[in-house]
């Protein structure tokens, strides 16, 4: 192995412990290590890109060889967070673009700061960047949203309302990309009675059920459902919580009904201008496909 | 793809750090599409700072800015698109040749654009370069003369002739 191999390694090597001590730090100073926060995000990355860059300073590294280094110290960081933080392949496929930018920007301050050779400038910025890490992980992270869905049915709200609270098997097609890739859609939806109170259960295609609980029965126009529980996994699911979920039917007088659905849900990961645009994404294409299904379900007379 | 975001999504530049991490997902793209693009990029970046008062930097909707005496010259997208700014007059001229095109948002300044495509294309980005630089300087030394001259009506000396009384 000459020099400049082995400067990469000992960066790949360097820059993927310090990211994983940091990791760890991390989970000690957090309030809920459920929760992965932007410090893990955009600091770690940064700092991985930085560490890089120390170690090949002296090989004076072009845009398009760190641009490259980048991709192969992301691609190990995504099969380490893999092996030993069990993330999901969709997931880790989520947070590739984000560690991948933060990587290289890292990479390209790194190797400004160095051309540089202010010391002093070098550890402010380091020190800045990491004072940056506690922080944020001292910090309260809470984040909740609402996704809301509108869609004409060709049937009337009575004849709506029959498989808004309850469904069976949806057997067509999935349209969304994230669910054709092996994320788990919801399929059937079963209920123990048709009163305020009652017990539902979202069954989704993997066999996950979520459990839930009427909290409005307004026949014919309101169905309010809070969840009292939920799976955990490595993927989306470990990093979202389904807080409440409603359908809303209102009469247009004309045969026909706008049904409305709307979810509630908590985010577990940071940052939020990042992981809302997948989550509204994703829970807006949860609410899609059990609404087409109703639609379909409900035309069909 | 750049011009779809910047025509659609071109407000969100003004939030803080968002230019600088779309332009890191560009060298990204490019990297994959084009990778000698990247290099090319760091050739014009070697061949500028090797003038005088160059120095390059961050462009604040990102890229890679080159300023003579902290006036911006022009900068470079990650994608290869060179913008900089020239004179109308210098402007219609290359445009009536079909070198340059107009500003990919700045219609009718004297902002210009130029796709940086091919090795041929690196050396004319250089000329174009190397034109905003001149024009700098040009509008620097006559800056320069001007304060002279009303330095002098005013005091009856040069500045160089105050300083060293």
């Amino acid at each position: 192995m000459n020099k400049v191999e082995l400067a990469k390694f000992k960066g790949y090597a360097a820059s993927n412990v310090l990211a994983f001590v940091l990791i760890g730090l991390n989970k000690l100073l957090l309030h809920d290590a459920n929760v992965l926060i932007y410090a893990e995000f955009v600091i770690i990355p940064m700092l991985m890109g930085v560490m890089y860059a120390w170690f090949t300073r002296k090989y004076g590294m072009r845009t398009k060889t760190l641009a490259w280094a980048s991709c192969v110290n992301c691609f190990i960081a995504i099969v380490l967070s893999a092996v030993f933080l069990r993330e999901g392949i969709i997931c880790l496929f989520i947070v590739s673009p984000l560690l991948l930018c933060f990587i290289l920007l890292g990479g390209l301050l790194g190797r400004h700061m160095f051309r540089r050779d202010n010391n002093t400038l070098n550890i402010s910025i380091i020190s800045l960047m990491l004072l940056a890490f506690v922080a944020d992980s001292l910090s309260t992270h809470h984040y909740e949203n609402e996704v809301t869905d509108t869609m004409v049915v060709k049937a009337p709200p009575a004849e709506v309302w029959k498989y808004v609270v309850a469904y069976k098997r949806n057997t067509s097609p999935n349209k969304y990309w994230l669910f054709k890739a092996g994320m788990p859609s919801p399929v059937e939806s079963t209920v123990e009675g048709y009163y305020l109170g009652a017990r539902r259960k979202c069954i989704f295609s993997n066999g996950y059920v979520f459990d839930e609980k009427i909290v409005t029965y307004d026949e014919g126009k309101n169905l309010t459902f809070d969840v009292t529980h939920q799976p955990r996994d490595p993927e989306i699911m470990g990093h979202i919580d389904i807080l409440r979920g409603q359908f809303l039917l209102k009469d247009n007088g004309n045969g026909t009904t706008t049904l409305v659905g709307n979810s509630w849900y908590r985010l577990y990961v940071f940052p939020v201008w990042y992981y809302d645009l997948w989550a509204q994404s994703i829970t807006r294409n949860v609410h899609l496909r059990v609404m087409e299904h109703i639609k379909q379900l409900s035309e069909t007379r | 793809m750049f011009l779809f975001t910047i025509k659609y999504f071109g407000f969100l530049k003004f939030v803080p750090g968002l230019p600088v991490v779309f332009d890191a997902w560009l060298k990204i793209y490019t990297l994959l599409t084009r990778p000698m693009l990247l290099d090319w990029i760091d050739d014009i970046e070697t061949h500028m700072r090797k003038l005088p008062s160059v120095t390059a930097h961050n462009h604040k909707y990102g890229g890679l800015q080159f300023d003579r005496h902290k006036t911006e010259i022009g900068h470079i997208h990650s994608n290869g698109l060179l913008d900089m700014l020239l004179t109308r007059k210098i402007k219609a001229e290359l445009m009536r040749q079909g070198l340059i095109t107009d500003h990919h948002s700045f219609k009718n300044t004297g902002w210009i654009s130029f796709y940086i495509r091919n090795e041929d294309d690196v050396r004319y980005a250089l000329k174009l370069l190397r034109l905003g630089y001149d024009r700098i300087g040009e509008r620097g030394r006559k800056l320069a003369q001007d304060f002279n001259k009303l330095f002098k009506q005013k005091t009856g000396k040069t500045p160089i002739e105050f300083r060293s009384n």
